[in-house]
């Protein structure tokens, strides 16, 4: 996907999403308000993947739209049971937690961290391969020669 | 606490200090260019980097302070610590291009980077050196502030000789071997932060039986109260996902901490200071893993001192912050060493990151912003007698006026995010960012980080205003951008932002 002149419209979208953010938050829709943290983080994951403008296919699906979902069900699955057992000990645990506090640990935490961090290794040409850095570094130098 | 467990954790606190003053000392026949003194530019590999940047990141505030705000206050602290575990996303975002400032420019600070995205302006470089100054400032007085009271509740020393003693030997190997030398005593001091996490996560679950186990003792209580006196809160809700605190303040602590660790000195510099970007990726599983591996241990100890109140084993704490001393005093003598040593080696780590990170930027890039010129054969020299004068008035206020570290203790992350992401964030990664976008975004952020401290104000939101000040920073850098005219790229910017 090409994002070179989609800069503009992604930073306009950027801005926006941190004042819808600190509004919703102000007044109390705190997990709308984390759902959309994900599109925020994830445009500046897409401007960061992107190689002269393009980012890849692969790369957006795998890791950034798995992390994204991983999110955004962490943080419903946090209201919803936080709700559900307002005020009274939960009927069930995951693994001793309480239902609303185990997606933090396991999909935003765990999931979330490993999907990014495995992603970004596993697919590190899609960000920057040996090629492109040899590229640079070949302009860089001329660039340095020309001061 | 018995004399021989006092001693023997004396000596390893010691031991590690005495190493860690040991590889400042070798470091220094490294540290022979401005970029290696300053900046470390292009000299190591992912494992050094990836341990440095985690402990740069895990300070005293981490160890000490996020168990205790889970005591106090439920799972909304754990967003935050756990959050700040993404050092792969921070360099997905970022990695590639700071790295790359260093090859069309001589890079040795933030300040450099700086000067070549927006053509050397002025105020640009003043208005971010101020605040990441109060950042950094904020945060080396705290780490000193608890390394110091650590020492000096171990054994009855006047707090100035600890302080003087255990950061005044770091001052002196930061200030002769500069970031090369701060960078590995931080991977050593990273390293001994994951050992004593591992020891201490098993602990807690030797201790406690697991998760399930502290749920049911939290929950079934309703409030306990100590033959101490203290009473302590609990009940059904306190381990839910947000805790006793607002939800605003979950998303708070896991917005700030998450997007922002792509905004802090210690992460940003250490992307130009890998000698192979393609090593980010690597770098990024390193960080990550091992801080995760250090949240968790701030999470668990929170856990285990909520467990033992509860369950009556000890008196409910009359101070929050004392709950990793709590948990590992029940423990005994091995969970004693690794907790101080774990929590000395914070302390010292991030206060040599923040030492460097401060005098670098009243040294070299305020007076160079304020058109200070320092010959560029002293600039060493100047820097590391800068230093030195800094940190031992950083150690001579942290122990007399802990009014003034309280003071500049609310400098921290949000204010280095509202500082760096005008800069680095839009500018490095928007080509339509112009200096004048920048300039709105951080003179907002300079007067409102300052104003709630000089006169009181705050946002008509229940939200911590740092969230909102980072917020309106950021916005306000993309509306001026977008609304003045198109600055044309230099050569070396385009280059950058292009890769």
């Amino acid at each position: 996907m090409n994002i070179q002149t989609k800069k503009t419209p992604i930073f306009v979208l950027i801005a926006l999403l941190w004042i819808v953010c600190i509004v919703l938050g102000t007044i109390g829709h705190y997990v709308i308000g984390l759902v959309l943290c994900v599109p925020l983080i994830g445009l500046h994951l897409i401007l960061g993947f992107a190689k002269k403008g393009v980012v890849s296919k692969k790369v957006l699906i795998y890791p950034l739209a798995i992390w994204a979902v991983l999110y955004a069900v962490a943080f419903i699955l946090c209201g919803y049971y936080a709700d559900a057992f307002a005020g009274v000990m939960p009927s069930f645990t995951v693994f001793g937690l309480h239902p609303s506090f185990a997606p933090v640990i396991f999909i935003y935490w765990i999931g979330g961290l490993l999907t990014i961090a495995l992603g970004y290794y596993l697919l590190r040409d899609e960000w920057l391969s040996q090629k492109d850095w040899d590229e640079f570094c070949q302009e860089a130098k001329k660039i340095k020669e020309g001061k | 606490m018995s004399t021989t467990r006092v001693v023997v954790i004396l000596l390893f606190c010691a031991a590690m200090i005495a190493a860690s003053f040991g590889i400042g000392l070798w470091s220094k026949k490294k540290a022979t260019t401005a970029q290696a003194y300053f900046g470390g530019t292009a000299m190591f590999g992912p494992l050094a980097v990836g341990l440095s940047s985690m402990a740069g990141v895990a300070s005293a505030f981490a160890l000490v302070g996020v168990p205790g705000l889970i005591y106090a206050t439920g799972n909304a602290m754990t967003f935050w610590m756990l959050g700040s575990s993404a050092f792969a996303a921070s360099y997905i975002i970022l990695g590639k291009k700071m790295r790359a400032m260093a090859e069309v420019a001589d890079i040795s600070s933030l300040g450099d980077v700086c000067d070549v995205r927006f053509n050397k302006n002025r105020l640009i470089k003043a208005l971010m050196s101020i605040i990441i100054t109060l950042g950094c400032v904020g945060y080396l007085a705290a780490q000193i502030s608890a390394g110091t009271a650590l020492i000096s509740n171990l054994i009855n020393i006047p707090p100035i000789v600890a302080g003087l003693i255990i950061f005044g030997l770091l001052t002196a190997y930061t200030a002769l071997s500069g970031e090369v030398g701060g960078l590995l005593s931080q991977a050593f001091q990273g390293a001994i932060m994951v050992i004593a996490g591992v020891v201490l996560i098993i602990a807690f679950f030797a201790v406690t039986g697991g998760f399930g186990n502290v749920l049911n003792a939290v929950g079934a209580a309703s409030s306990v109260v100590g033959a101490n006196g203290v009473e302590k809160q609990l009940g059904p809700d306190f381990l839910n996902a947000w805790g006793t605190q607002p939800g605003g303040i979950s998303l708070t602590w896991m917005l700030i901490p998450l997007l922002g660790c792509v905004g802090q000195p210690q992460v940003l510099t250490r992307m130009y200071a890998v000698k192979n970007p393609l090593d980010l990726p690597k770098t990024g599983l390193v960080s990550g893993i091992t801080h995760a591996i250090v949240s968790f241990l701030c999470v668990a100890m929170g856990y285990g001192a909520l467990y033992l109140v509860a369950t009556g084993n000890i008196d409910p704490l009359a101070n929050s912050d004392d709950a990793i001393y709590a948990f590992v005093n029940h423990c005994g003598l091995w969970a004693q060493l690794l907790a101080y040593a774990a929590i000395l080696a914070a302390a010292l780590s991030s206060a040599s990151m923040f030492l460097t990170s401060s005098s670098t930027l009243l040294s070299k890039d305020l007076p160079s912003a304020l058109g200070i010129k320092i010959d560029p054969s002293k600039q060493i020299h100047v820097s590391r007698v800068f230093m030195i004068v800094l940190g031992i008035v950083s150690i001579v206020v942290s122990v007399f006026s802990s009014e003034l570290v309280g003071l500049l203790g609310t400098f921290g992350w949000g204010t280095l995010v509202s500082g760096t992401f005008p800069v680095f964030i839009v500018g490095l990664l928007w080509d339509r960012c112009n200096s004048a976008g920048v300039i709105a975004g951080l003179a907002y952020a300079v007067v409102f980080n300052i104003l709630p401290l000089v006169t009181g104000f705050a946002y008509p939101s229940a939200l911590p205003g740092y969230f909102i000040t980072c917020a309106i920073a950021v916005a306000l850098t993309v509306v001026v951008s977008l609304v003045t005219p198109k600055q044309k790229l230099n050569a070396a910017s385009k280059a950058v932002l292009d890769l």
